[in-house]
């Protein structure tokens, strides 16, 4: 992902000025880390002789140093703006150069930078005051979360009162380094720890990040400022500075759109194109609770990875200690309510689910019309609760313990109950959160890749639970197929089928991992199932695993009784992009009227981000099944990801005329409609998938953030209580 | 060998190719994040039980993310800011009179910067702007800018043989070879899926080039054969932050890591890696090989120290 675009488009940065802050803390950094704000501003170029041609020129340098001591009397700097500010703000050393003063005769002169350390204004006290110390610890804990050691946590509080450019500067450069030293890491991953970070420093991550990124195509980024300008108003204050810097700004080119796009989406691929733009809108929430969440799961996230190097120089590594200060320092929360919210009862949620469940009658009964009594949801809930074996479910699980959490602290800001004398129990409370957490992961680690069952399941001993799963599947409880298809397997551990339904419920409910699982057992009863391979093809292309998605989609094609001749065994050893896209190519010269090669060669393509080649299998596979629900959902997908929501609606419209419970289809459309600035529409997509499945959290936190681009404060409460008879009627599709 | 302290967090350490003993330092604040930045220039003591001595420091706006020696003079050196910039400083000079330039032209932090060690009248700049620019000290304003990556470039090294030949590592997964007399890159190589952090020529082939990547890995290719690496060095456990080769030896080559440590490397044998230094508490972003001494290595990292040291002794000895 493009964590340069991602962080640096934005402007509209909320953060008050020097003078208006309150803060003493922010007015006193102001003195001390304002000095180094960047003048930007001056636009004066000097006019320039530029060199006739450059090649010439090169060869007619030369080795002449006396060059140096003569002034420039032309500057030359054709093309920045900023040249000016560079020539005198270079001056580390200070002294005014002859250069300089030349300069100076032909112009004013520019405000100097200051330099932190070497001259300091009288009244400017030591660096290592509050501010500067907050924010060195800060830096620092990001720094070290990079090596999986100690988990950066997002400090919503104080805020520093950094100068834009600092801001900029630090947007910036904390999303390229986090690309670095997150390494393995996913670009979700990595985005929600530089959106914490922004969050801690009350910096915008990026106010335009929902939809498509400015690239090359300046008309585009007219227009999309343009219609963020009346959609969110006070963006406009910050245009000048935006336009300023996207002239500053390179931009990935070769893909445009597409590779842009991609980049800023990352990680997971098209079919959870969702869960991007949640992550990437997270920072628009600021100051409510889903920014909180996001900086708790990705706390989660890092404890999790805590366990991972267990290499002790990286567990002492002295980032962990300015952690533990800053935590303790200049953290304000109040530690009862965290002690709660970080380690929930249980009992909690599943009676705040239970209360969710009565008020709800609409889906409850729908629910209850098909599925077996209340309980079995209870025991789902408790199952996702004592069970986060795999990551996903830790997520899953994690997220309904810091939406308890971003809640109640959210009331205690409202109420301005904090205290300031409660960080030390606050960090015991954290400490234990934390080390909850690393077990937890702990536990995880162990059974990567292994299916994970739940704990109780009403099913077990049903006399044709795979009957029952077909048929729950059929109507879209996916839940619930998914625990009758589980006592399937436990019945008859290699039924194939059972798996592989068992891997599309759960590819569907947006489980990929859990869906891999169960692939991976489908196949080992049966490896040569072609719908097995393609579907493990498909999960590992969503999570960007190149090389096992390549593995599956060649063994699909080795497997086939009409291709199989084309791929030679022995090259499944060294599987090159190139080779099974050409393979694959061959395969549907071989037989143009098999949707089934234009599916894959669609998927092949998702890897590669060549979008518009991925669209055009798509819709060659469509005209040919032009009735597989899941196949829309691709194109959709693939369409929103290179940047032609509108288009992808109608995909997704498609996928929901035949298959009206699929529920990840209509949170998607709500995404293209909230991409395309469309939060009205965009609501009642995702409260009608919420309504059919109101445990999909994310589509809950995209809600959220619809309703607060809509300006519809009024709803967030309802939102927030999950309130869905209200959501509803206020929204009706 | 001695260890010098630097206040800042260490971000490059280069040799000088004029005094055995001379090293330049960049330097920068809260990990190159937000801050100042400095340059130190140190000596190495005439014996290893004294500390450095600093003959030199000079403070920026910004981060100084890397430095280079002029090839030309023994007191110049070039100095990549974050801020965009380039500064030049010239030792002989006051500190009052530095830097003697500074060239504001990229848009974006500058994160490395190559002094031609064949011409040593230009140098090449590359930068998070995605552009690359060639410069001599003469010249106010660069000569060229080349314009082809998609995402930072986050080096650009000179072919040790050929003057107008030099080698480029981007963000965006590729290494470029250009040569300043042709329009655009005379090669692509898709070296790496992902980022590349760094590159360096081999000293004794002017074929084979070196890559280090995010990906954990440093690769070695022929650019006759790009299709395939010549070898590839598993081994760190984060990205590789910079990889260099030795100008002594032809299949000698040191990497440096988010790992925090540092690789030596004989890509030419199985078992390819033949040491790794841990005396780096933090990132070890900064690495450099003497020309002058043979096996001298000096290593730099956000652990703010500076080690020089024997290839095959212990950095921390005494």
């Amino acid at each position: 992902m493009d964590m340069r675009d991602l962080v640096t488009g934005g402007a509209a940065c909320a953060v008050p000025g020097s003078s208006s802050s309150s803060n003493p803390l922010a007015a006193l950094a102001n003195t001390l880390i304002g000095s180094s704000s960047k003048i930007q501003e001056n636009k004066e170029i000097p006019t320039s002789i530029t060199p006739s041609s450059e090649r010439q020129i090169y060869a007619e340098s030369n080795d002449h140093l006396g060059a140096l001591d003569q002034p420039f009397v032309d500057p030359n700097g054709p093309q920045h703006s900023d040249f000016l500010r560079g020539f005198h703000g270079s001056g580390g050393g200070g002294g005014q150069t002859e250069l300089d003063a030349a300069w100076n005769d032909i112009h004013p002169p520019p405000q100097l930078d200051h330099i932190y350390d070497t001259h300091p204004h009288p009244q400017q006290p030591i660096l290592d005051g509050p501010p500067q110390r907050m924010l060195s610890s800060l830096l620092h804990s990001f720094v070290d979360s990079s090596r999986g050691g100690v988990p950066f946590r997002a400090t919503p509080l104080p805020v520093l009162g950094l100068s834009e450019g600092d801001k900029q500067c630090i947007r910036d450069r904390s999303s390229i380094m986090a690309r670095h030293i997150f390494a393995d890491k996913s670009e979700d991953f990595i985005n929600a720890q530089v959106n914490a970070l922004l969050c801690s420093l009350d910096i915008d991550g990026d106010a335009r990040a929902k939809g498509p990124l400015p690239g090359r195509f300046r008309e585009l980024d007219d227009y999309w400022n343009e219609s963020q300008g009346t959609l969110k108003p006070g963006f406009h204050a910050a245009d000048g500075w935006v336009a300023e810097f996207n002239q500053q700004r390179m931009v990935p080119g070769a893909n445009g759109w597409a590779s842009e796009f991609e980049q800023q989406h990352g990680a997971n691929g098209w079919a959870s194109e969702f869960e991007q733009s949640q992550l990437t809108s997270v920072d628009q929430m600021r100051g409510s609770n889903i920014s909180s969440l996001a900086a708790m799961e990705q706390t989660r996230m890092l404890a999790n990875t805590l366990a991972q190097n267990d290499d002790p120089k990286f567990q002492n590594s002295k980032f962990l200690q300015f952690v533990s200060k800053m935590s303790r320092g200049e953290l304000i929360i109040d530690d009862n309510q965290v002690k709660q919210t970080a380690l929930p009862a249980a009992g909690d949620w599943a009676s705040e689910y239970q209360n969710q469940y009565n008020r709800s009658p609409a889906w409850a009964d729908e629910f209850l019309s098909h599925g077996p009594d209340q309980w079995v949801n209870e025991f789902t809930t408790e199952r996702e609760q004592h069970g986060p074996v795999d990551d996903q479910w830790v997520n899953e699980f994690s997220k309904l313990h810091v939406h308890d959490w971003a809640d109640e602290f959210g009331r205690q800001v409202g109420e301005g109950a904090l205290g300031e004398n409660s960080t030390d129990n606050w960090a015991n409370a954290y400490d234990e959160f934390l080390n909850e957490q690393v077990a937890a992961r702990q536990r995880s680690d162990t059974s990567r890749g292994v299916y994970v069952f739940s704990d109780m399941n009403p099913y077990v001993g049903h006399p044709n639970p795979l009957k029952e799963g077909q048929e729950l599947f059929r109507k879209g409880l996916l839940s619930e197929a998914v625990l009758a298809l589980e006592a399937e397997v436990l019945k008859n551990p290699d039924n194939a089928e059972g798996w592989r339904l068992l891997g599309i419920a759960h590819a569907e409910n947006d489980d990929d991992q859990q869906a891999i699982a169960a692939m991976l057992r489908a196949q080992e009863a049966d490896s040569t199932n072609l719908e097995v391979l393609l579907a493990l093809g498909v999960s590992h292309t969503n999570e960007l695993e190149q090389a096992a998605a390549l593995k599956y989609l060649y063994g699909w094609l080795r497997h086939h009784p009409k291709y199989g001749t084309l791929a030679p065994p022995e090259l499944s050893d060294s599987l090159y992009y190139a080779d099974v896209a050409r393979l694959f190519n061959e395969a549907a010269q071989m037989s143009p009227d098999d949707a089934d090669v234009h599916i894959v060669l669609g998927v092949l393509y998702n890897l590669t981000r060549e979008y518009d080649k991925a669209i055009e299998s798509f819709q060659t596979a469509l005209k040919l099944k032009p009735h597989d629900y899941s196949l829309w959902n691709k194109l959709g997908a693939t369409q929103a990801n290179s940047v032609h929501s509108a288009d992808a609606i109608f995909a997704y419209q498609q996928a929901l005329d035949l298959k009206p419970n699929y529920v990840r289809a209509w949170a998607n459309m709500g995404i293209s409609y909230a991409n395309q600035g469309m939060y009205e529409d965009s609501i009642r997509y995702y409260v009608r998938a919420l309504a059919m499945n109101p445990k999909a959290d994310n589509a809950w936190q995209y809600l959220r953030i619809s309703l607060s681009c809509a300006s519809r404060d009024d709803m967030l409460e309802a939102c927030d209580s999950r309130n869905l008879d209200v959501l509803q009627k206020e929204f009706p599709l | 060998m001695p260890v010098f302290k630097t206040p800042f967090n260490g971000y490059s350490v280069k040799f000088s190719p004029f005094y055995e003993s001379r090293l330049a330092v960049g330097t920068a604040q809260n990990f190159g994040i937000l801050g100042n930045g400095r340059v130190h220039i140190l000596d190495l003591p005439p014996t290893p039980s004294s500390p450095f001595v600093e003959v030199a420091s000079f403070d920026t706006a910004d981060g100084v993310y890397d430095v280079a020696w002029s090839e030309s003079h023994d007191s110049l050196l070039v100095a990549a800011l974050a801020d965009g910039s380039l500064k030049i400083y010239d030792l002989s000079l006051p500190p009052t009179s530095n830097p003697i330039r500074s060239l504001q032209e990229h848009s974006r932090e500058v994160q490395s910067v190559d002094y031609n060690p064949v011409r040593r009248d230009s140098f090449v700049s590359s930068s998070w702007d995605d552009s690359i620019k060639l410069w001599t000290l003469d010249r106010p304003a660069s000569i060229r800018s080349f314009q082809e990556h998609a995402y930072c470039v986050y080096a650009a090294v000179w072919n040790p043989r050929h003057a107008d030949v030099f080698a480029s590592a981007s963000g965006d997964c590729t290494l470029r070879v250009w040569d300043v007399r042709e329009p655009g890159s005379t090669m692509v190589v898709a070296a790496h899926e992902f980022e590349i952090l760094s590159c360096d020529w081999n000293k004794y082939d002017d074929c084979v080039i070196a890559t280090a990547s995010v990906d954990k890995s440093v690769r070695v290719w022929d650019i006759r054969t790009y299709r395939t690496p010549l070898a590839v060095l598993n081994g760190h456990g984060y990205a590789a932050r910079k990889v260099k080769f030795s100008p002594h030896n032809r299949s000698f080559l040191v990497s440096c890591s988010y790992d925090m440590t540092v690789c030596a490397w004989d890509y030419m044998v199985e078992d390819a890696r033949i040491g790794q230094y841990g005396h780096h508490t933090e990132f070890a972003v900064g690495l450099d090989m003497s020309v002058l001494v043979e096996g001298l290595i000096a290593s730099t990292g956000w652990d703010e120290l500076v080690y020089v040291w024997q290839y095959g002794t212990d950095p921390r000895a005494p």
